[in-house]
C-alpha cells in the first residue's frame, strides 16, 4: 500500500466532499425542489446529504487511489493547506448562509 | 423497558451524542499533543486517531438518529417560537452541515498517522497532521458550543 497516496487521494476527496457538502447545502435552500429531491432520497434531506458525503468520500478516495500516479514526495503539505482553507471557508460560507437567510438578505 | 428502548430515547440519545463528541475531541487534542511534543509511539498514535473517528462516527449516528426522529417534531418548534428562534435557524443549521466536514478531516488525519517518523519528515507531513488535528477539534468544539445555545433556547423556549 501506498500510504502518501492514501493521504492525498483522501485529502483531493475531502475537499471534494466539504465542496459537494457546502454547495448542496445552499443551492437546496434557494432551489425547493432540490431540497425535495433530497427529502425524497431516505426521507429526511440532512440523512441524504449525510450519505451523499460518505459515498463522495469513499468512492473519491478510492477511484484516486486507483487512478493517481505516484506523488511528488512534497506534494502532500499543500494538498492539506488546501483542504484546511476550503474547510475553513466552508465554514463561514455556512454560518454566513444561514445567518443572512434568517436576517431576511438571502 | 429493554436495551434499544433505552438507548433510543431522547436524553440518552443526547448524552451519546455529546459524550462521543466529547472524547473524539479529547482524541485529537491529544493526538495534537503526541504530535507537537513528538512524543508517543506510531501505534500509541494510530489508536488515538482511531478512537476519535470511531467517537466522531458514533456521535453523528446517535445525534442524526435524535435529530431526525424527534428534533424536528419535538424541539425545533419550541425555539422557534420561543425569543431565540435563531437558535435554530442559524446554529443548528450550521451544525448539523459543518458536522459532515469532521469525518473526512478527522479520516484523512488517521491516515497520516500511518506513516512513521521517518516518513513523517520526509513528506513534511507532521504540521499537516498538527493542523488537522487542531481543525477536527476545533470544529468539534464549535460544534458543541452550538449544541448547547440550542438546547437553551429550547429551554427558555418552553419557559417563555
Amino acid at each position: 500500500m501506498d500510504k502518501l497516496k492514501l493521504i492525498i487521494s483522501s485529502a483531493y476527496a475531502s475537499i471534494l466532499t466539504i465542496f459537494l457538502v457546502v454547495v448542496i447545502t445552499i443551492w437546496a435552500e434557494m432551489f425547493a425542489p432540490l431540497k425535495d429531491w433530497l427529502a425524497d432520497f431516505s426521507g429526511h434531506h440532512w440523512v441524504s446529504k449525510s450519505i451523499l458525503s460518505v459515498l463522495v468520500y469513499a468512492v473519491a478516495t478510492v477511484v484516486l487511489y486507483a487512478t493517481l500516479r505516484k506523488p511528488n514526495p512534497t506534494s502532500a503539505p499543500k494538498i492539506i493547506r488546501n483542504l484546511l482553507v476550503l474547510t475553513a471557508i466552508g465554514v463561514l460560507a455556512i454560518t454566513a448562509f444561514y445567518t443572512g437567510h434568517h436576517l431576511g438578505f438571502l | 423497558m429493554d436495551f434499544l428502548a433505552i438507548i433510543q430515547s431522547k436524553p440518552v440519545l443526547i448524552g451519546l451524542h455529546l459524550g462521543f463528541a466529547i472524547i473524539g475531541i479529547d482524541a485529537f487534542l491529544w493526538l495534537l499533543g503526541k504530535l507537537r511534543g513528538d512524543s508517543g509511539s506510531q501505534k500509541s498514535m494510530i489508536v488515538t486517531a482511531a478512537i476519535g473517528v470511531l467517537s466522531f462516527i458514533a456521535s453523528w449516528l446517535a445525534g442524526g438518529y435524535y435529530y431526525v426522529v424527534y428534533y424536528g417534531s419535538l424541539v425545533k418548534p419550541v425555539i422557534k417560537a420561543g425569543l431565540a428562534p435563531w437558535a435554530h435557524n442559524v446554529a443548528m443549521e450550521t451544525k448539523e452541515h459543518i458536522f459532515l466536514f469532521i469525518i473526512p478531516l478527522a479520516v484523512t488525519t488517521l491516515l497520516i498517522t500511518l506513516l512513521n517518523k521517518e516518513e513523517l519528515l520526509k513528506f513534511k507531513l507532521r504540521g499537516s497532521a498538527i493542523w488537522l488535528s487542531v481543525s477536527v477539534a476545533g470544529l468539534g468544539l464549535l460544534i458543541g458550543v452550538m449544541g448547547f445555545m440550542i438546547s437553551a433556547a429550547a429551554r427558555w423556549g418552553v419557559i417563555n
